[in-house]
């Protein structure tokens, strides 16, 4: 079409919008292409959102509807074994009043499309139903817009922004992001369990907007290097489980029987009881870390999100770093506007507020933890156990002296781990995270 | 019942029991209920509490438990004085050259039925040219009176011409319920005359009754892909019009030695410009396949996809007089076409006996076939969600199973001739 | 030439699941779609746009969601596309649906005179088929029903020829305009929007009207204009499994014992199918 734009950015997900709203408000002509039918019509993951990252891009999100299921005043941790678990838990009544909206939970079909509307009355053109397919460029090879799938269907732009989620076949056509390696992505499979809002309030002991999120290591990934999740939404509760896709395809598990399983398990089977399942999903996660992360600018583009494989695997943050990556590409966007360069150079400064934010901080920090997990079968089978093993004894009042249990149990990490090998976990396991 | 913000119990919809008919939207006197994702959804923080849209609703489907005030009655459009003149259940006997199809004769049989529930009789509207002995034919089949028009004007079926004929004859004689046939031409010809006449109309009925009490009728349809059946009323309009598909009711018996009386009508119709026909094709009967319209269904299922062994379902049919339909994986196989596929995708089908042969009974499948009187299913798995609905299951190997029940339904058919003949 | 389209929103069936427990249909969190019916139609009329010039208007009555359907035709070349939306509206049945939009289509025909109306031959939601020829016979439009091609336009004449499909075959029919088509699948997938369309359907103002605008009173649209209510809805009870026979265990026996089961217990069934044959009244007459 002959309309040409400033920006057009691809895809109309967490970072896609943010850009877009950033732009939009600078007063910089934007364009957003999005496959599904309507923004959040392609997105199976319901997710936490973090207050503050929402708020850096619009400021009154609550005030414009935001919708939010519940706000999260509990995080729980848990470490299950097959049939059993440790969980340890943090309320905060701060959560619920002062720091309200620090974390809560959306559904991201919901959340995207008003996300997106968001964007689109602030002056920004959203085309849905439609998909990239290629990236056009002028002659120096400059990427100069994109082509669609549709007729008359080529847009021009002085800049393309990637946010096309970690399948992307766009940031594989700038030809600096690398295919996608089982080992660097998790399958992650879903089940929202529909229940009503009461019993929900009831079973997690949290008021009527309140909520709390279920992070879940241990065996439940069936021994594979994954982790899991229960989030509460307003009248149903998300969960999921996850692990790394080469170990799927190796272990020969079948996805929805590690669910299956998942939910059969005496700490999450109350939770869920007499829900009913109203959809199942599955997705994948960026698990590579830092050190999978492609080049971020080119001439005349950027990548943002998971498309830059953007996930902090440890916090399950995604859509925080997909929102922060959006924002300051639009900002670095602004400065190449003023400066009228959208060359690699130009469009720079995107790279050094990542440097300096808290988004490759993270990334670089835990740029260990994914092959520390991967490394390190042992967390998702024998310590477990053993961790199992220890608690029952412990807890087993059957007249045998506590001096007599411990031996016992330290006879059974022998057995299974070795103590040696314990240290050199915990070891490794703290430099992957320092 | 839940609050608003502002401490005020407001309604609320049960998302899993609304069926999105919208009646509720209209009784907002707030502008406070939408529709989201197919189904209502009321805005909280609009609602006032009134409780208006819940006596309105079909299914129940509104949380409030407050006291109802007292709500109008809908003011009806048309006096309900004059509704006391309509008397008698009229069919609009469908003459295709000078015979009637069958489905006026299923629903004069229908027509008696309603009518010694009202104590009124049967009236048959026969229209044409030279269909006289239709006429008679209707009285045979059940009609107590039939009113003849016969014209030049009434030679072919034009919309417009048989619309304002079937309405003059209607105004005249003012029957309480008239039904047509759901054929192409009745569904054309009912909503034109309902639409003159100002009166309700309910398309493709599977139930019609009398309500004791209020003797009205009880028009019973399938909405939706035939998962949810609505009844429906017609209070305050006459006649009370109905359109039923072909085979849906029993066909009466034809009685020679009925007697009724003839009365003809004289069409007031001037002569108007209508289309002109340019040519018509007539198909072969045997070349067109309709499944819906099937009374048996011999269904093939993905677990025998070998286009082999066709001639034997195909002599099973024979046998039942059926018809060969088949689930949605031979379709996309290619080894059977779309019109033949039953399910969500497909076609909906209601026949009298389903035999489905290898079909695992997706629920998208179940879906389509589930209105059918009699199920048999053939299946290799014990499991099969089929075998868990049909009234008969055979569980084995269907290449052995179906020669052998092709060979006793041979053996028993030639008995079953002989005892009816005794 | 002046060509309206009714379009109608309805529940995206191949989405639609089903409660388990209690066989109904879920329609909470279904997506809405054009029905494919009246999509079809749109398309038929841009392309007779295309041919012999003119324009295209698209009207639905129902919710202002309904606009996404409206800007649906739009991005297939539609020229306008007018929202008929009014709480006095809601929980309309057939008569009073083609009172509404045969209303609207008036007040457009004042602007600038309607030749052809197309319909959708029917909805997938409801599949009465009713509105079209209500709508034709409020206009005192020549109404052709389950039109499967467009054979010709004569603009000079004022005359159109179609194929309709009837009872046991099709004819193909001159008629003159102004006419109302209800038209069947066979006419023709609608096209893929291109990217200036869709552009154009996302920033075209859609027009909306209220029942006040297109003169009805709210007595006579709407849930108080329809003759006919909804008593009640229910779901068909699910169908129970009856006996199993298995072959494993003879599969002689296991045919005889079902045949015994049928004839036994279905018997006027049987009879039925078989009289269907016509064999049993044979025997009779014999």
């Amino acid at each position: 079409m002959n309309e040409a734009f400033e920006v057009i950015v691809v895809g109309g997900g967490p970072a896609g919008i943010s850009a877009a709203c950033v732009l939009a408000d600078a007063g910089i002509k934007t364009v957003v292409i999005e496959r599904g039918e309507s923004p959040g019509a392609k997105n199976t993951s319901g997710g936490v959102l973090y207050g503050y990252n929402l708020a850096q891009i619009l400021p009154d999100y609550i005030k414009r509807g935001c919708p939010v299921e519940r706000n999260i005043v509990e995080s729980r941790i848990w470490y299950l074994s097959k049939t059993a678990g440790y969980s340890i838990g943090y309320r905060d009544s701060i959560f619920a009043a002062e720091r309200k909206h620090n974390v809560f939970t959306v559904g991201r079909a919901r959340f995207d499309r008003w996300f997106a509307t968001q964007a689109k009355q602030k002056g920004c053109l959203i085309i849905p139903g439609t998909t990239v397919i290629d990236l056009l460029r002028d002659a120096d090879g400059k990427v100069s817009g994109v082509a669609t799938n549709r007729q008359d269907g080529e847009i021009r732009a002085k800049v393309v922004l990637l946010a096309d989620g970690i399948n992307s076949a766009l940031a594989a056509k700038t030809g600096f992001r690398k295919d996608v390696h089982p080992e660097h992505v998790a399958l992650a499979v879903k089940e929202t369990i529909e229940l009503d809002p009461q019993i929900i309030e009831q079973r997690f002991a949290v008021s009527s907007e309140d909520g709390v999120t279920t992070e879940v290591l241990g065996e439940m990934s069936g021994g594979m290097d994954g982790v899991a999740i229960i989030y509460t939404n307003k009248s149903s509760i998300s969960i999921a489980v996850g692990a790394n896709l080469a170990q799927f395809a190796k272990t020969k598990i079948k996805p929805y029987e590690l669910l299956e399983a998942y939910k059969q398990h005496p700490m999450v089977s109350p939770l869920i009881a007499g829900g009913k399942p109203i959809e199942y999903t599955a997705h994948w996660l960026s698990e590579g870390g830092y050190d999978t992360i492609p080049q971020l600018v080119g001439d005349g583009y950027l990548i943002t999100g998971d498309s830059a494989m953007l996930f902090n695997a440890l916090h399950r943050e995604g859509h925080n770093l997909a929102m922060a990556s959006g924002k300051m590409a639009a900002e670095a966007i602004q400065e190449a506007v003023k400066a009228g360069d959208f060359t690699r150079n130009g469009l720079s400064s995107y790279v050094r507020k990542m440097q300096e934010s808290f988004v490759m901080k993270d990334m670089k920090k835990y740029r260990r933890f994914g092959s520390f997990l991967f490394g390190t079968p042992q967390v998702f089978n024998e310590l477990p156990q053993v961790a199992q093993f220890a608690a029952r004894e412990m807890l087993t009042v059957d007249g045998v002296h506590k001096k007599q249990k411990q031996k016992l149990i330290m006879a059974e990490i022998r057995r299974k781990v070795g103590l040696l090998n314990i240290a050199r976990i915990a070891l490794r396991g703290f430099r992957a995270v320092r | 019942m839940p609050k608003n913000s502002k401490g005020r119990e407001v309604a609320e919809i049960i998302r899993k029991k609304c069926s999105g008919c919208h009646a509720c939207i209209g009784e907002c006197p707030v502008d406070a209920i939408d529709i989201v994702d197919s189904v209502v959804f009321i805005e909280p923080e609009k609602c006032i509490g009134c409780g208006k849209c819940v006596p309105v609703c079909p299914t129940d489907s509104i949380l409030f438990n407050k006291p109802l005030k007292k709500v109008s009655e809908a003011v009806p459009t048309k006096s309900t004085s004059g509704i006391s003149e309509y008397k008698g259940v009229a069919v609009y006997i469908e003459a295709r050259g000078n015979v009637a199809a069958d489905v006026s004769w299923e629903l004069v049989g229908k027509a008696r039925e309603l009518a010694a529930k009202l104590d009124t009789q049967v009236y048959g509207f026969v229209l044409g040219q030279n269909v006289a002995n239709i006429a008679h034919e209707a009285v045979y089949y059940g009609c107590d009176k039939v009113y003849l028009m016969e014209s030049p004007l009434l030679q072919t079926y034009f919309s417009r011409v048989y619309g304002k004929a079937l309405t003059q004859l209607t105004n005249e004689v003012k029957p309480g319920i008239m039904l047509v046939g759901a054929t192409s031409l009745g569904r054309d010809l009912a909503s034109v005359v309902a639409t003159h006449l100002k009166t309700g109309l309910t398309a493709d009925c599977t139930g019609l009754d009398i309500d004791p009490n209020e003797k009205l009728l009880l028009m019973t349809r399938p909405t939706f892909g035939g998962n949810i059946m609505a009844t429906i009323l017609c209070r305050n309009h006459r006649p009370q019009m109905s359109t039923v598909r072909p085979k849906v009711m029993r066909m009466p018996s034809r009685d020679l030695t009925r007697k009724g009386e003839i009365i003809e009508v004289k069409f007031n119709g001037k002569v108007e410009e209508v289309p002109r026909i340019i040519e018509t094709i007539t198909l072969d009967p045997s070349s067109i396949i309709d499944i819906t319209h099937s009374p048996v269904l011999v269904v093939i299922g993905k677990g025998a996809c070998d286009s082999r062994d066709f001639s034997m379902f195909e002599e099973l049919a024979g046998l039942l007089n059926g018809t060969i339909a088949c689930s949605r994986p031979l379709v996309e196989a290619g080894i059977l076409p779309y019109a033949r596929q039953v399910g969500q995708t497909g076609k909906t089908v209601a026949p009298k006996l389903y035999i489905g042969i290898g079909v695992s009974g997706a629920v998208q499948h179940l879906v389509g076939m589930q209105s059918s009187e009699k199920v048999i299913a053939i299946n290799a798995d014990r499991n099969a969600a089929m075998v868990k609905v049909a009234d008969y299951s055979l569980v084995g190997e269907y290449q052995k199973v179906v020669p052998e029940l092709i060979r006793g339904l041979k053996a028993r058919t030639a008995n079953f001739q002989f005892q009816g003949a005794k | 030439m002046h060509i309206v389209c009714c379009i109608k929103q309805v529940p995206d069936t191949t989405q639609v699941k089903i409660d388990p427990v209690t066989n109904t249909l879920i329609r909470a969190g279904v997506a809405s779609i054009t029905n494919p019916y009246d999509l079809v139609g749109v398309e038929a009329a841009i392309k007779l746009k295309e041919k012999y010039g003119g324009k295209v208007s698209v009207i639905t009555m129902g919710i202002p969601a309904a606009k996404v359907q409206l800007r649906e035709c739009l991005s297939l070349g539609a020229t306008q596309a007018v929202l008929i939306s009014d709480r006095f509206l809601a929980g309309a049945d057939t008569l009073a649906t083609s009172l509404t939009l045969s209303s609207a289509i008036l007040k457009l025909h004042a602007d600038d005179p309607v030749q052809i109306v197309i319909c959708g031959k029917q909805a997938i939601d409801g599949d009465t088929a009713q509105v079209g020829p209500g709508i034709a016979t409020r206009l005192g439009f020549t109404q052709l029903t389950y039109v499967s091609e467009i054979i010709s336009l004569d603009k000079e004449k004022g005359l159109i020829t179609v194929r309709r499909e009837i009872e046991g075959g099709s004819q193909v029919v001159e008629a003159k305009l102004p006419v109302l088509l209800t038209v069947e699948l066979e006419l023709g997938a609608p096209r893929y929007a291109s990217l200036p369309g869709l552009v154009r359907a996302i920033r075209e103002k859609i027009e909306t009207w209220t029942a006040k605008e297109i003169e009805t009173p709210p007595e006579i649209v709407g849930l108080k204009g329809s003759p006919t209510s909804v008593r009640t809805i229910f779901a068909p009870p699910p169908r129970k499994g009856g006996p199993v026979f298995e072959s494993s265990s003879g599969l002689e026996k296991a045919v005889d014992s079902l045949l015994n089961e049928l004839f036994e217990k279905e018997s006027l069934l049987v009879q039925e199918i078989i009289k269907v044959d016509g064999k049993v009244e044979h025997a009779k007459e014999q």
